[in-house]
């Protein structure tokens, strides 16, 4: 006995959730393609057929096409970082009833399975939706597209007797089940689907032979006719009287993987055979099923699952076509839902026996194929390196492994990490050399080359009494260039040079130059290790040079830094690496007036400027060289649940000092940080559940032995470090240690907050040269706590400063740990 | 100062008979014991007295002294001889400057003092002045970051405007104990000295009425409410202090800059660097590799390496 799947729409099962990037909320172009996806779906809801037969059909079954189902991930590489993940499932492509995919966008169906004992065999037909969605078009747009049958009202009209040129229109489908002389109505019968007839629909009588053929062979009915009864308004109602198929009781339950099996030869039957032929016939079948079955694979689905159904099967007694539809739903589900997009159930065989065998195609893989895409989406030859695609892919993709949608994704994902293309589709179809197989297609569209850009901007800085105001008339801009993959090994350099005065650049010029050369250990090599080198300068104002609460003057001093780095970071996991280099640079200290300053000045009460601050640099001179090993390893296992950062994150950074520069710089200069989100309550992971609330523990130390200058010191307050002060506002220290802690409760789609913080300089403000600390009256140590919002991007807070006892609202961007 | 030749201390003889004879007494004692040379150096904050303090200890009027205005802006030297024995007497601006420390002056005595050496210390502040705040505290402890701890083991806290009727017929005595208590107090405090040390050797505190009105004695020295003729009194305690086996204190560079935290500890960097690559790095380098065996895998993946056994 055969029995055929109807092919559930993959679209409906793929939940329709796009990749949340590191610390980003989903994009909204996210559920629009949920959107975009859903109106196919309800197109693909009709039912395949089954063919059946007890005895053998005489009819040779066609070949023909099933109504495909296309399952589409594909990817734009967003500028935001964050990218949509493509689901569509297009309905049938008008007329492409020759066998294959590769119609309409990349689709894919497959040709008819075959197989089971007792004769049994599936094919389908393709099934004329397209046509009677044409059709009914026009009936829904109200016009009297549809004929009268002319007949009395309420009488039973056999089928045979309806003319053929009338168009009928079906009012009311119901159910006849003969065998229980039960008049089963409503939608919600399984047997329904099996219809494709819809009430409100117009219908020729071609086409209602056309259903009742299939119907009949579609194995899920020893015996059904279809019949019709006038009504007053010259509509007709459909009944549908059938007798169910039923077999013997089972009382064992069988799942097996039989994708790449070749099919079984269905042996024609003579209708004049003898009874010893028969019977030799039939005990070939059987042997030749119990052999398909030994050659057939354990399939994935776990006893837990399997125990399920077998609970069914005992339950229900005889087994029926619905029981058998049923379970067929039941084990689709269960693939569809662990992303087996591509699994089916094609076939129960071992009917009539003890055991129930359910053959399912998981959908094996047995060949992935990378294409590369010109702008028109022509197939091309790309300039990236396979073997840099294939690294990013995970194994599952590879042929013999079973096509999961997650797997899918998660290419997707690390392809588009590479940010080398611009559109990326992963897409299963069909093997056709290799039935139940799958080709996983990855199609990529690359980004251009090279690419340079020029941009402008003019600066709205705070003016008198904080309103903004353009900084100068002058158009400041970047003008950036960049060439990716270079030889295809996703090498690149890029380069950008800005300015906030583009007439007169030399005045605030700042660069960057970076060469990037992954795989450093050959492309081949799983161990992932990145040299970067990079030229660079930058200018920052140094928080060393802060006065305390009392002490609102005080001479800003500006850091500027020219320099070049090089080094070489290893990735453990997505987060998790280890960096080490070598940083050459060049540090001057400047004032206000741009001009070289080589101490810290404090206005005095006097009004005059006191010069003998803190020396700004180790020299003395104002300029500093100096040349230093840097080394940073992060252990980041943190993770979102339901939108709630939790794990725990380690970070140690050292700058060692090698003796080359002025005054010979010998140093050691560490810092750990720890940082630990705890949950508070076990929370299910999925989405729309509500995050758990969690704690956040928080601890950072630093110091630093031998030479340390001004601009090297750690400084105590600000955002990052103790909130509730400015950016230095403590105090500048040789050793520091910052505690911090943080109680997030979820509130409806963000979270609320309360915290306490502490940070000391440890008694070493004194053990920085000309003690910064002191000097501009700082405290060298402070506590703060206060509650906040999260708003978005953006942390609104209100943080109470300990040493001053008063409170203040901040914002601030992005994330304090 | 080199340039400054020594001159002949004939304020001295200014004084009444009996002081005279008692600090000739003093300085013999002292020459006794080798010391040739008295280098005295007077800080406090300012408007407390300290120039009038010296131009009375010299019997000159070496210092300008104006009552509304701070007038020494830099540190000024005397130097005095009397019968082979040089006594130099320093002067320095006032340590307070808008409620804070004025390090620009500290930073200036500082440079001043470079290449003396310092016998004794006058910290001058005023008996009436009825309590100690943390400016007190901060101006000791400039003091002592300049000089370092052991200034204060060749330090006399000296209390000028002596002669005053203590607030609420509190008792001239108690008044004084109390005053002088709080103020060693946060010596203690600002020198962050502790008690027990401290009490080895108790800064001696001293009164001393500078004002022209003091009252005199049958012999015509200048007294305090106690009857004590102040001057010899105030002679006697440096002498006492100068024996007490403390070393006086020689300015050099080193001291001014304090030590060089950037030289300390260098020597044990590669000791550090060996620790922090065993005892840090390491360690997460191993919790990394944890993570990565921990890190929880979606079922289909277990599935497919065959490790799901059919359980789920």
């Amino acid at each position: 006995m055969a029995f055929c799947a109807r092919k559930l729409p993959l679209g409906a099962q793929i939940p329709p959730s796009g990749y949340v990037g590191h610390r980003r909320s989903a994009s909204t172009s996210t559920s629009a393609s949920a959107a975009d996806a859903s109106t196919p779906v309800t197109a693909a809801h009709h039912p395949e057929c089954v063919l059946s037969a007890k005895t053998p059909s005489p009819k040779s079954p066609t070949n023909s096409t099933r109504k495909k189902t296309v399952v589409l991930i594909s990817s734009s590489a967003l500028a935001a970082g964050g990218f949509l993940l493509h689901l569509s499932t297009p309905g049938p492509p008008p007329g492409s009833t020759g066998g294959g995919g590769g119609g309409g966008g990349g689709g894919w169906g497959w040709g008819g399975f075959r197989g089971g004992d007792g004769g049994g065999f599936w094919s389908q037909i393709f099934s004329p939706l397209s046509a009677i969605a044409n059709e009914e078009d026009p009936a829904a747009s109200g016009g009297p597209e549809w004929d009268t049958h002319g007949l009395p009202a309420n009488i039973v009209v056999p089928l045979s007797k309806l003319s053929g040129f009338k168009r009928y229109k079906i009012s009311e489908i119901l159910f006849f089940d003969r065998r229980r002389a039960t008049t089963v109505a409503g939608t919600e019968d399984s047997f329904f689907e099996m219809v494709s007839l819809r009430p409100g629909g117009v219908y020729t009588k071609a086409q209602l032979q056309k259903e009742l053929e299939t119907l009949a062979s579609c194995g899920m009915f020893e015996k059904v006719d279809l019949e019709t009864k006038t009504k007053p308004d010259g509509t007709l109602a459909l009944t549908v009287s059938f007798v169910e198929s039923t077999w013997q009781s089972a009382d064992s339950f069988r799942c097996i993987n039989v994708g790449l099996l070749p099919q079984t030869k269905q042996m024609e039957m003579d209708a004049d055979m003898t009874d010893r032929e028969k019977l030799e016939y039939f005990r070939n079948q059987e042997r030749d099923y119990r052999k398909r079955i030994e050659r057939s694979r354990p399939c994935l689905m776990p006893t837990p699952v399997q125990r399920e159904v077998l609970q069914m099967l005992r339950e229900h007694g005889r087994v029926s076509a619905r029981l058998l539809q049923r379970i067929r739903d039941q084990v689709q589900k269960w693939y569809h839902d662990e992303g087996y997009a591509c699994a089916q159930v094609v076939n129960f065989g071992n009917l009539n026996t003890r055991e129930v065998v359910c053959e399912v195609v998981e959908g094996d893989i047995t060949q992935l194929v990378i294409q590369f895409q010109d702008k028109l989406g022509n197939v091309c030859e790309g300039n990236t390196q396979l073997a840099v695609i294939r690294r990013e892919l995970p194994k599952q993709l590879r042929p013999g492994h079973v096509f999961n949608i997650e797997a899918g994704k998660q290419a997707l994902r690390n392809i588009n990490a590479l940010a080398l293309f611009s559109n990326i589709e992963v897409n299963p179809r069909p093997d056709e050399k290799n039935e139940g197989g799958i080709i996983v297609e990855i199609k990529l569209k690359e980004l251009e080359q090279k690419s340079a850009e020029v941009s402008t901007e003019w600066s709205i800085v705070p003016g008198r009494q904080g309103r903004p105001t353009l900084a100068s008339i002058q158009p400041g801009g970047t003008v950036s260039f960049e060439h990716r993959n270079i030889k295809g090994l996703n090498r690149s350099i890029v380069g950008s040079v800005t300015s906030s005065n583009l007439l007169n650049p030399q005045d605030d010029l700042s660069f960057k130059l970076e060469y990037v050369h992954p795989y450093v250990d050959g492309v081949y090599n799983p161990r992932n290790r990145t040299f970067r080198a990079s030229c660079f300068n930058s200018r920052k104002l140094s928080p060393v040079f802060t006065g305390g609460p009392g002490l609102d003057e005080v001479a800003p001093v500006w850091i500027d830094r020219v320099g070049f780095k090089a080094n070489i970071t290893e990735a453990f996991t997505r987060q998790s690496k280890f960096t080490y280099g070598l940083v050459m640079e060049e540090i001057t200290t400047r004032d206000e007036t741009s001009s070289i300053c080589t101490h810290g000045a404090r206005a005095l009460p006097t009004g005059g400027l006191s010069m003998d601050g803190p020396p700004t640099t180790l020299s003395g001179t104002g300029i500093d060289r100096m040349a230093f090993a840097q080394a940073n390893i992060t252990r980041d296992n943190t993770k979102f649940v339901n939108g709630a950062i939790i794990g725990e994150r380690d970070v140690f950074q050292l700058d060692q000092g090698l003796g080359i520069g002025s005054k010979f710089p010998f140093f050691n200069r560490h810092q750990l940080t720890v940082t630990r989100f705890i949950p508070l309550k076990q929370a299910e992971e999925g989405a729309g559940k509500p995050p758990p609330p969690v704690l956040v523990l928080h601890g950072h130390y630093g110091g630093c032995v031998g030479d340390l200058p001004s601009y090297d010191a750690f400084t105590l307050g600000g955002p990052y470090s103790v909130r509730g002060y400015n950016m230095g506002e403590l105090g500048a220290c040789r050793n520091i240690l910052e505690l911090a802690t943080e109680l997030r409760i979820p509130v409806r789609n963000t979270h609320v907050y309360a915290f306490a913080e502490h940070g000391n300089d440890l008694g070493s403000s004194k053990d920085v040269k000309g003690n910064p600390t002191e000097f501009f009256r700082r405290a060298g140590h402070g506590s703060s706590y206060g509650v906040g919002v999260k708003l978005g991007l953006v942390r609104a807070e209100y943080a109470v400063d300990h040493n001053a006892g008063t409170g203040a609202i901040f914002f601030r961007f992005g994330e304090r740990f | 100062m080199a340039s400054q030749l020594a001159r002949e201390w004939l304020g001295i003889q200014q004084f009444p008979a009996a002081t005279q004879s008692k600090l000739h007494e003093l300085l013999g004692k002292l020459k006794q014991e080798n010391v040739s040379t008295l280098t005295i150096l007077v800080m406090g904050k300012g408007g407390v007295g300290k120039s009038s303090t010296v131009n009375s200890i010299l019997g000159e009027r070496v210092a300008a002294v104006s009552a509304f205005q701070s007038e020494g802006l830099r540190p000024m030297m005397c130097s005095r001889t009397r019968a082979g024995f040089t006594l130099n007497i320093i002067d320095t601006p006032g340590l307070v400057e808008g409620g804070y420390v004025n390090e620009q002056a500290l930073e200036i005595i500082k440079r001043f003092l470079l290449n003396k050496t310092i016998d004794v210390l006058l910290y001058v502040d005023r008996l009436d002045a009825y309590r100690v705040d943390s400016l007190d505290k901060q101006v000791i402890k400039a003091i002592t970051d300049t000089f370092g701890k052991r200034i204060w083991w060749r330090a006399l806290v000296v209390l000028t405007h002596a002669q005053l009727s203590p607030p609420d017929g509190l008792n001239y005595n108690d008044f004084f104990a109390k005053r002088s208590e709080a103020l060693l107090k946060y010596i203690r405090l600002g020198a962050n000295i502790k008690k027990q040390a401290l009490q080895e050797s108790v800064t001696p505190v001293v009164l001393v009425e500078n004002s022209g009105r003091c009252k005199t004695n049958e012999n015509g020295e200048k007294i305090l409410p106690d009857g004590t003729p102040w001057i010899p009194n105030l002679v006697e305690v440096l002498t006492v202090v100068i024996a007490n086996g403390s070393k006086p204190i020689t300015v050099d560079q080193k001291l001014i800059d304090g030590p060089n935290p950037n030289a300390r500890g260098k020597l044990f960097i590669p000791l550090l660097l060996a620790f922090q690559y065993f005892f840090v790095v390491k360690p997460i380098q191993k919790a990394i590799k944890q993570d990565m065996a921990k890190e929880s895998k979606p079922l289909w993946e277990l599935r497919d390496v065959g490790l799901a056994n059919r359980n789920f």
